[in-house]
C-alpha cells in the first residue's frame, strides 16, 4: 500500500508540475532579446555621474570646490582647479577625473555638490577593452550627460 | 559500503593513507554551483555517509569591517549594502539605526513607515530567492524561472524608488534619501496582490506539494531547539526548531510594535520545516506591507541631522534588528573622532552556518546539499 500511495503521490506531483509548465508555455515572455530591444529606464536610475552642463554657454556648472571628492567614499574622483594666467585659481575644473573602475555608483557625490553641477547619467553600458578606457576625464563625463540628456535638451526644457 | 570490507579498504587508503583508513575526504566547493556563492566544506565520508565537515570560509572576504575605521559615518551606508546582498536594505536599517541612536536622530514618522515597509519587501524577495536556489539545489530547475520573474519584477519597483536594483543606497541617517514617486505605492499593491493572487498558490501547489521535495527533505539535518540556541541560531533556522524568538516581537525596534502580524513557529527543525517557515513569512511580510501602506502618515522623510563632519560622541554602541536571515547586529564604537573607533557586524548567516556539522553527521552525501541551502547563507555575510 505504501509503495502505490508514493506512486500515486509522485505521478500526481509530476501532473501538477507539467500543467504549471504548459500554462507558462502559452504565456509572453517577460524577457527581450537584449542587444536589439531594450526597456526603457525609469527616472532617476543611476548609472554613471557625469558633469552637467549649461547648453546655452556650453560651459560646466563645476567650480572645482572638492566638495565631491571628499564625500566619494573609495576616493576615485581627482579634481584640479583652472590656474589662470595671472597665478590665481579660477573656479572652473582643469582636471576632473572620476576612475569608473571602483565607481559605487551610490550618488553620494552628487547629493554633496552645493553648485548642482553632477548628475547620474542612464549610461550603463561600459565595457570596455582596458581598464584605462574607464577612467573619465571632464569632457568626457559632459559628453556623457549629453548623450544621456538628447531628449530634455533638444526639447529645450529647462536644465 | 561496509566499513572493513576488501574493497573499502583498498580504495580508501588510495585517498588517505595514514592512520585513518576508514575514511575518505572528499572537497566540496568553492567552485561548485550548488554552494551558494563560494563556501567550501571538507567532508569526511565513511561510505556516503557524512562524518564530519569542516567549513573553509574565507573566499568572499573583502575587510570591511577595518576599512570601515577610516571612513566618514554617512560613507559607510552605501557600503553596508554588501554584507547581505540578498537583502540589502536591513544593513542599511541597522547601520542608520546605529548611528541615529547614538546621536539621537528623530526619524520622521513617515519615514520610519516606509522604512519597515522596505525591510519586509526586502524579506519577501530574500526569500523568494531563497526558494529559487533551494529547489534548484535538490534537483528542480523549473521554480528558479519562475521565482526570478517575480524577482524581476520586484528590482524595477526597487529601481524606480531608489535608481538601482541590488544595492540601493536608499536610507539616510535621519530619514531616507527621497520620497516613494507618485503612483508607486499602487504599483507595490499591485504587485503583492499577484503575489498572493497568482504566485505563492502557484509555488505551494508546485513545489511544496511536491512529493520528491518531501522525500528528500522529512526528517533530513533536525536541529532540536537546545542546540540552536546553544550555537546561537536565529531567524527561520531557529524558529523553524519550536523557539518563537523575533526581534521584531521580542524587542521592537522602529514602528513594528504598530502592526499586527504572527512569527510563524515550527515543531521539528528538519529542512523541510526550515523551507515552510520561510513561505509563511513571505505571507506574514506581505500583511505587514499592507498595513504600512493603509496607514502611511503623511509629511516630510528626511529628520533634522546636526551640520558639518559627523562625529559619534565617545562610546559603545549597539543595535539588532531582524533579517531575513535572522537577528543582525551592529556594534560601533567611538573615541568622538569622525571616523568609528570600531566596527562589528554580527551577522546570521556566519553564525547559522557553524551549526551545519552537527546537522550533517550521520545524513548522506546528497543531504548535505539540501541541509546546506536550507541555512539559506549569504557569504558576503558570512565572509564580510
Amino acid at each position: 500500500m505504501g509503495l502505490m500511495r508514493d506512486i500515486a503521490g509522485t505521478a500526481s506531483s509530476i501532473i501538477k508540475g507539467h500543467k504549471v509548465t504548459i500554462g507558462n508555455f502559452f504565456k509572453k515572455p517577460i524577457t527581450v532579446r537584449y542587444p536589439e530591444e531594450r526597456v526603457d529606464y525609469p527616472k532617476g536610475v543611476r548609472g554613471i555621474p557625469s558633469q552637467k552642463v549649461n547648453p546655452e554657454t556650453g560651459d560646466l556648472n563645476c567650480t572645482a570646490c572638492g566638495l565631491c571628492a571628499r564625500a566619494c567614499p573609495v576616493g576615485i574622483i581627482e579634481v584640479k582647479a583652472m590656474v589662470g594666467p595671472d597665478g590665481k585659481k579660477k573656479q572652473y575644473p582643469e582636471v576632473y577625473k572620476l576612475d569608473y573602475t571602483r565607481c559605487l555608483v551610490c550618488n553620494l557625490c552628487v547629493e554633496a555638490c552645493p553648485f548642482d553641477a553632477l548628475e547620474m547619467s542612464d549610461f550603463t553600458e561600459l565595457s570596455q577593452y582596458r581598464s584605462e578606457d574607464l577612467v573619465f576625464n571632464r569632457d568626457q563625463l559632459a559628453e556623457i550627460w549629453k548623450r544621456s540628456n538628447a531628449v530634455r535638451i533638444a526639447g529645450g526644457e529647462k536644465i | 559500503m561496509v566499513e572493513g570490507t576488501a574493497y573499502s579498504y583498498s580504495k580508501e587508503k588510495e585517498f588517505t593513507g595514514g592512520e585513518d583508513r576508514r575514511y575518505i575526504e572528499l572537497n566540496l566547493g568553492p567552485q561548485h554551483p550548488s554552494t551558494h556563492g563560494v563556501y567550501r566544506g571538507v567532508v569526511k565520508l565513511s561510505g556516503e555517509t557524512i562524518v564530519d565537515i569542516d567549513s573553509v570560509i574565507g573566499y568572499l572576504h573583502r575587510n570591511h569591517e577595518k576599512i570601515y575605521e577610516t571612513m566618514l559615518y554617512p560613507q559607510i551606508v552605501p557600503m553596508t549594502d554588501r554584507f547581505d546582498y540578498l537583502s540589502a536594505l536591513t544593513n542599511e536599517m541597522l547601520y542608520v539605526m546605529t548611528v541615529e541612536k547614538a546621536l539621537g536622530i528623530e526619524v520622521p514618522e513617515r519615514a520610519e513607515y516606509l522604512r519597515v515597509l522596505f525591510c519586509e519587501f526586502q524579506r519577501i524577495m530574500s526569500h523568494e530567492f531563497y526558494f529559487g536556489f533551494f529547489f534548484n539545489d535538490i534537483g528542480a530547475l523549473s521554480p528558479f524561472f519562475y521565482v526570478f520573474k517575480d524577482r524581476e519584477l520586484s528590482f524595477d519597483l526597487m529601481d524606480r524608488v531608489s535608481g538601482a536594483r541590488l544595492f540601493y543606497n536608499y536610507f539616510r541617517i535621519g530619514g531616507l534619501r527621497n520620497d516613494v514617486p507618485d503612483g508607486w505605492l499602487e504599483d507595490l499593491k499591485k504587485f503583492l496582490d499577484h503575489l498572493e493572487g497568482d504566485s505563492l498558490p502557484m509555488f505551494e501547489e508546485l513545489m511544496l506539494g511536491n512529493a520528491i521535495f518531501h522525500a528528500r527533505t522529512k526528517g533530513v539535518g533536525v536541529l532540536p531547539p537546545d542546540v540552536a540556541i546553544a550555537y546561537g541560531v536565529s531567524g527561520p533556522v531557529l524558529r523553524a526548531s519550536g523557539v518563537k524568538w523575533d526581534v521584531r516581537k521580542s524587542d521592537p525596534y522602529s514602528v513594528y510594535d504598530k502592526f499586527d502580524f504572527d512569527v510563524p513557529v515550527g515543531t521539528t527543525g528538519d529542512t523541510y520545516e526550515r523551507c515552510i517557515m520561510r513561505f509563511q513569512e513571505i505571507k506574514e511580510s506581505i500583511r505587514i506591507c499592507r498595513q504600512v501602506m493603509d496607514r502611511l502618515p503623511d509629511g516630510p522623510v528626511m529628520g533634522k541631522v546636526p551640520k558639518g563632519i559627523m562625529k559619534l560622541p565617545k562610546g559603545d554602541y549597539y543595535q539588532r534588528i531582524d533579517s531575513p536571515r535572522g537577528e543582525v547586529g551592529c556594534y560601533i564604537v567611538s573615541d568622538g573622532a569622525q571616523n568609528p573607533y570600531r566596527f562589528k557586524w554580527r551577522s546570521p548567516a556566519f553564525v547559522n552556518l557553524q551549526v551545519l556539522p552537527h546537522l550533517c553527521k550521520g545524513a548522506k552525501l546528497a543531504d548535505l546539499i539540501a541541509i546546506l541551502a536550507s541555512l539559506d547563507p549569504v557569504f558576503g555575510e558570512v565572509d564580510k
